[in-house]
């Protein structure tokens, strides 16, 4: 972490401390888009989610003296905001979600791809269809298990490290990479599915 | 394996021999595309992705943390407060125990073991005690005291009643 972040993250935390409201509303602008988005990516609902918002809030301010600055702010509100929504859920009938495994290459036992294999970047680097590949790629990451979810939501759209990815869950740093990796292999072969159905439709 | 090639933490020799694999492989080089390209755009459509927090969810947020967050600090003050009254109510009855020679046994034998290695809280007690003076007593003494006092098992009494 840089001495730079470091050096605000502290300054934030001791306007918390003191209780200042510049403080909670400079906390509240920063983190309360990321926050809201993270736990709708794992609680897939609006009312849930915004409670379980109200917890981390409220759990960050309340322990804003007891923060160790090891990891970034940023982190450790993940942490507790992954933790919270992970507890709501418990004892919760689990969502529907889809089997990956469908979704995994299939090689031939000659180590070829068994299905036809297209290539459709060129098509998707139009931009024209960016908001459609964006609402397909928001559904389609919706449908996987938490295990999947909450590391590609953590590492591929809000573009933290593996590393960082891996302390916030307390998973190893492989395990981070090969969840990631297993949820890419699964979008694009979603993708993959969708823009071909859209071209024979 | 893929995903250290695809994040590019792959051994360089590897890399040389599955780079020129895909470059003749015509599936291979379409997976490796639009596994590429998928990884590009969700970065780049992050802000559709995203489920962008409605403006009513925003509003109550701040309203309730503003206002759960403004009282908390004065209730952790009382409670600060209220320990630190605790604590100098505790250290003056531990003084006044040690003149008047009603510490317990254990606690003596704490106090003379610290004092051993302690001058300041040794000449502090010496005069205390021998000398009957009641004076200021030194912080750096204070806190030894609490310090010794916390160290006390739960449920000891530090003097006899």
């Amino acid at each position: 972490m840089s001495a730079e972040r470091w050096k605000e993250d502290e300054a934030l935390l001791e306007r918390l401390r003191k209780g200042t409201p510049e403080g909670v509303n400079e906390l509240l602008h920063l983190f309360q888009g990321k926050i809201f988005n993270l736990a709708m990516s794992i609680l897939k609902n609006e009312s849930d989610a915004e409670e379980a918002t109200q917890d981390v809030f409220m759990t960050v301010i309340r322990k804003a003296d007891t923060f160790k600055g090891n990891s970034a702010l940023y982190s450790w509100m993940y942490r507790i905001c992954v933790n919270t929504c992970l507890m709501r859920l418990r004892g919760k009938r689990r969502n529907e979600t889809v089997s990956i495994e469908e979704f995994m290459p299939v090689f031939t036992d000659e180590g070829m791809h068994a299905s036809p294999m297209d290539d459709w970047s060129k098509e998707v680097e139009r931009d024209a269809l960016n908001e459609e590949l964006g609402r397909m790629i928001r559904k389609f990451t919706d449908q996987l298990s938490e295990k999947y979810k909450v590391v590609f939501v953590l590492s591929d759209v809000e573009g933290l490290s593996n590393e960082e990815t891996a302390k916030i869950l307390g998973l190893t740093v492989p395990a981070v990479k090969s969840r990631l990796h297993r949820a890419r292999l699964y979008l694009r072969e979603q993708l993959s599915r969708y823009l071909q159905d859209g071209k024979a439709g | 394996m893929l995903a250290d090639y695809f994040d590019g933490s792959m051994d360089p020799r590897l890399r040389e021999e599955l780079d020129s694999h895909i470059a003749m492989c015509e599936p291979c080089m379409n997976f490796s595309k639009t596994y590429r390209i998928t990884c590009d755009k969700t970065k780049e459509l992050r802000k559709d992705i995203e489920y962008q927090i409605p403006q009513d969810v925003r509003d109550r947020l701040e309203t309730f943390v503003r206002s759960a967050a403004l009282k908390y600090p004065q209730m952790v003050r009382e409670y600060r407060d209220q320990a630190e009254r605790e604590r100098r109510e505790k250290l003056a009855a531990f003084l006044s125990a040690a003149s008047a020679g009603k510490l317990s046994s254990i606690t003596v034998l704490l106090v003379e073991t610290h004092c051993a290695i302690c001058p300041e809280c040794k000449e502090y007690f010496d005069r205390r005690i021998q000398a009957g003076d009641s004076g200021a007593t030194p912080g750096i003494v204070e806190s030894h005291v609490t310090r010794l006092m916390e160290a006390l098992p739960p449920g000891e009494e530090f003097f006899l009643a």
